[in-house]
């Protein structure tokens, strides 16, 4: 039996969705300022809040057999500027193809939990019509 | 919180500030053999400033991180001093005979355009993965 509750599942999509659209506003903005001299590239931390579903977070075992597991969730994620990158002369560290990759990554995240999303309230959907 | 709309209007200020960038170079090199502009003298190189700023101004006045989009400061003549080349016959000579060219070096312009470009398809590719984000969001309203 699953005891992960629907809105937890839909919480943990919409911070997914979150920090997906979190990473293209910063990448967006990092391909934006590809020559401001002085710029620092910004990149998104999302934080993983282990065990903030609490007990509900724990996928059934219904053999002893099967191995524990948890639903990690993306929490708050935040912007931080990033020191990491080489520097270039004129105090940018922009990468172009990181940026892009990162914009590309982005966004199949962001449309698997949407297809995940879908799905659920395609059930829900199912269950409010009774079936038909 | 940053939001698509906002990742988009960075991305459309890229363009906008590269596109001025071309364009500015552009001028540099169809003014690389002038030698009298409006004030008398040879046309001086320019250059843009490109300096970054909140493509979310409501989130920036909240004080939040939101988007971060670049804009064009100014454009400011190059100081460098003009070049100098031998040509006495040119209406332009001074009395020893030199020509007082612009301070342009053409294959740095080309190098500005290409760079520019280059950036300009960057975001123009960021636009179309953001427009592709919207569009898989809009679907869940099916």
């Amino acid at each position: 039996m699953n005891n992960i509750s629907d809105s937890a599942i839909l919480a943990a999509l919409g911070r997914q969705m979150a920090t997906a659209v979190a990473r293209q506003s910063a990448a967006a903005s990092n391909l934006a300022n590809l020559d401001t001299p002085g710029y620092r590239s910004r990149e998104v931390f999302a934080q993983v809040l282990d065990g903030e579903l609490g007990d509900a977070a724990q996928l059934a075992r219904t053999s002893a057999g099967h191995l524990s597991s948890s639903v990690a969730s993306a929490g708050g994620a935040t912007i931080q500027e990033s020191d990491s990158l080489p520097t270039r002369r004129d105090g940018n560290n922009v990468q172009l193809d990181k940026e892009l990759l990162s914009m590309t990554r982005a966004a199949g995240d962001f449309s698997a939990a949407q297809t995940a999303l879908a799905a659920k309230f395609r059930l829900v959907r199912y269950a409010i019509n009774e079936g038909r | 919180m940053p939001t698509l709309f906002g990742a988009i209007s960075a991305a459309a200020s890229g363009l906008d500030a590269q596109r001025t960038r071309i364009e500015v170079a552009v001028s540099n090199l169809a003014n690389a053999e002038s030698t009298r502009g409006p004030n008398g003298e040879p046309y001086r190189r320019r250059d843009v400033v490109l300096q970054s700023v909140s493509a979310e101004r409501f989130e920036a006045e909240l004080g939040r991180a939101g988007a971060v989009g670049v804009q064009v400061s100014e454009v400011v003549q190059d100081t460098e001093p003009f070049r100098r080349r031998f040509e006495p016959s040119h209406p332009d000579a001074d009395a020893e005979g030199y020509v007082a060219t612009p301070n342009v070096d053409v294959p740095e312009e080309m190098v500005q355009v290409l760079g520019a470009a280059r950036a300009y398809q960057a975001n123009i590719t960021a636009i179309g993965l953001i427009r592709d984000t919207v569009q898989r969001a809009l679907e869940l309203g099916k």
